[in-house]
């Protein structure tokens, strides 16, 4: 029996409205200020949390910290002239929002996308995907003090670095992925250098796997900690790896196929018990998902062929008024972009829909509630947020 | 006074030195190897020197009280008492401190002791979250120095002495002599405590910077932070002392003494490099469970 069974009897029956009356200066509350700069909060946010002992009675998360306005600053650049901000939104995995964007574009302005570039974009928004789960793999042995495995995650995702910086000449935001194609082919050697990080990423995987996930106090600290409900799936949006965790297989590659993925095999990874090491041990069957998908893809990609549209000239490029709605499967759940065009030069409206959205702030603040105050940082971790994604 | 040797003070401060010349070449190396472990290179050998010099010369502009500032001097106190009252090097006059006959409770209550200064020190921090680290520590300090007790209670009975000089003695003559092969239990019970006493996972959820907002070492800064350092490099050689006499045979010479302090360290090293850590009451139920029924079977078998 734990020892920390929630017991709400003893705390003030909520508001209808879901707050709560806490008398602060009764002595059996303390309200804590959680974040920004804390190393247990998942990037620039923070969490007013009220706790009674060790068990946090409330949970309020605060926001607004990376705010930098991406959406109204589109809305002032050309079409073209949006496309390297974009990658911006989100640092761990820029390329999906490149993709979104130009996915997006390219519908609007009627552009036709060469097929060897919808195979390069597949391969590029895979390898964004292990990078992603190798730094939350990290991140989440780190919350609960494990901290050779981020580690050794780094180092693994340090060798695809290496693959993007070849492949793009950048390591971190690579703006690769145009409206029309991406900018270049493959670099040769390419696929052998591959194949090359991909059995270092699951020799990796294979350690982390024994260390972390065989961890009897890892086991301890997650195994029934952070348990997302699936009733809450769809209230709360939840997406990707949490809703699969859940039990759920909900995934946009398989839901709403796009680029090449109707044309490779794969499984979705899923779990039943939905807490944090479930989803952790979802993310970690998806890396080898992603390493299997990005081999079938060097191994069926055709090897000649252009890899970028003919755009008109950007710098008057017109796009015919329209909107639509792109969306793909991140690291973290579906990643959405809402364009809207009114035949200027100029986005009408762009809407970016982060997953960390609805899984860092509403839902957080529900799961914050009896958890123990040092569970805090592991159950933000296991949500997989990333900031930036909400201060669009 | 009468029969106070006053030659074993300048001896003390040469086995202080040692020892923490000791400690901070130790602490780097250790830093080392679980640096290694991940896959880094680590830090340089020298950088405790480094941060200590740089953290001495600095000092503070606020003040939060006087017991505030004595928390560090508190903790300090706690590793050089615990060394000097117990014998370093066995059968040396120079290097046998100022133990006693009864040095034995003392040095129990010298583990002790820097912990409820470092708790007296961060209530007067005013920080509302020192609260929660005071808590914390104190229930895992508490938790699981009730083995290492029970193990201590053991082996005095055993030895039928509170003298640690007349413990070591006890087991000279061979390694089959040593407490660990003539009550292991005892040593089962005293080793799972100082893996809890060594602030190393999985028993270090108490000065985690991800689940606790703030520790000790944020809070303290400049000179009382370099105190804290010194200690930091003092206290678990002046423990691992301790656990050396009463239960491997003690040391007779500078030599065995740096190698049974590098392995007994490295046990909560090979620990803590691969372990998550637990949360304050998980921990004290592990110690209540585990390690305190082997303490009190320890008892039984004497």
């Amino acid at each position: 029996m734990s020892l920390f069974a929630p017991d709400r009897s003893q705390y003030p029956a909520p508001n209808p409205d879901g707050s709560l009356d806490i008398d602060l200066s009764s002595g059996k509350y303390l309200k804590l200020w959680h974040g920004p700069n804390h190393p247990g909060i998942t990037g620039n946010m923070s969490v007013e949390i009220t706790v009674c002992g060790d068990e946090v009675v409330e949970g309020k998360t605060h926001v607004g910290y990376l705010h930098r306005g991406f959406e109204k600053l589109m809305e002032r650049r050309t079409f073209i002239q949006c496309f390297p901000i974009v990658c911006r939104i989100c640092v761990p995995e820029p390329d999906f929002n490149e993709y979104c964007y130009a996915a997006a574009v390219e519908e609007l302005a009627g552009l036709e996308v060469p097929e060897k570039a919808h195979w390069m974009r597949t391969l590029i928004l895979e390898m964004g995907r292990i990078n992603s789960y190798l730094m939350y793999l990290g991140g989440q042995a780190g919350a609960l003090g494990q901290g050779v495995i981020g580690q050794w995650t780094t180092y693994a995702r340090d060798l695809m670095l290496d693959r993007f910086e070849e492949m793009t000449g950048a390591r971190i935001y690579h703006m690769f992925i145009l409206p029309g194609g991406v900018r270049d082919d493959l670099p040769e050697g390419f696929a052998a250098r591959m194949e090359e990080t991909l059995r270092e990423i699951e020799s990796t995987v294979a350690d982390v796997e024994k260390v972390m996930f065989h961890n009897a106090v890892f086991k301890k600290r997650t195994v029934g900690v952070g348990v997302i409900d699936p009733a809450w799936l769809d209230p709360y949006g939840i997406t990707g790896p949490n809703a699969r965790a859940a039990g759920v297989a909900r995934d946009v590659r398989k839901d709403h196929p796009y680029l090449v993925y109707p044309q490779l095999d794969f499984e979705v990874a899923t779990g039943q018990d939905s807490d944090i090491y479930t989803r952790a041990e979802v993310r970690r069957r998806d890396v080898l998902t992603s390493v299997d998908l990005i081999r079938q893809i060097l191994a069926r990609m055709p090897q000649d062929g252009p890899v970028m549209a003919k755009l008109p000239n950007v710098l008057h490029w017109k796009i015919p008024p329209g909107e639509t709605y792109v969306r793909g499967e991140c690291s973290r759940g579906e990643y959405g972009y809402y364009l809207v065009t009114d035949g200027s030069g100029y986005p009408r409206r762009v809407n970016v829909r982060g997953p960390s959205y609805t899984h860092a702030m509403a839902l957080l603040e529900r799961m914050l509630v009896n958890c123990n105050i040092s569970d805090i940082a592991a159950l933000m971790v296991s949500l997989h947020t990333y900031p930036p994604e909400i201060e669009r | 006074m009468t029969d106070f040797d006053w030659m074993k003070i300048p001896y003390a401060l040469l086995t202080v030195f040692i020892v923490v010349n000791f400690g901070m070449l130790l602490g780097a190396f250790i830093q080392k190897i679980g640096a290694r472990v991940g896959r880094r290179h680590g830090i340089p050998i020298w950088q405790y020197y480094a941060d200590l010099i740089k953290n001495y010369g600095l000092r503070t502009s606020i003040t939060h009280g006087a017991m505030f500032y004595l928390g560090p001097v508190f903790r300090l106190t706690g590793g050089v008492g615990l060394l000097l009252f117990v014998p370093t090097i066995y059968g040396s006059y120079m290097f046998s401190n100022f133990s006693f006959a009864g040095d034995l409770i003392l040095a129990l209550y010298f583990v002790f002791f820097g912990t409820l200064g470092m708790a007296l020190g961060d209530g007067e921090s005013g920080h509302p979250n020192a609260a929660i680290g005071i808590t914390r520590g104190l229930s895992q300090v508490t938790a699981a120095e009730l083995p290492f007790a029970l193990a201590v209670f053991a082996v005095a009975l055993q030895y039928q002495t509170l003298s640690v000089t007349d413990i070591v003695a006890a087991q000279q003559g061979g390694m089959h002599n040593w407490t660990l092969f003539t009550n292991p239990l005892a040593v089962a019970a005293a080793m799972l405590g100082f893996l809890g006493s060594m602030m190393r996972p999985p028993f270090d959820v108490v000065i985690a910077p991800q689940e606790i907002p703030i520790g000790p070492p944020t809070e303290y800064h400049s000179s009382y932070l370099a105190l804290m350092q010194t200690n930091r490099a003092i206290f678990p050689i002046a423990k691992i002392v301790i656990y050396m006499n009463l239960f491997f045979g003690g040391a007779a010479s500078w030599p065995v003494f740096f190698l049974k302090v590098f392995a007994l360290y490295m046990v909560s090293v090979i620990v803590g490099v691969v372990f998550p850590r637990f949360r304050v009451e998980q921990s004290i139920r592990w110690f209540l469970i585990w390690a305190l029924p082997i303490g009190v079977l320890a008892i039984l078998w004497v």
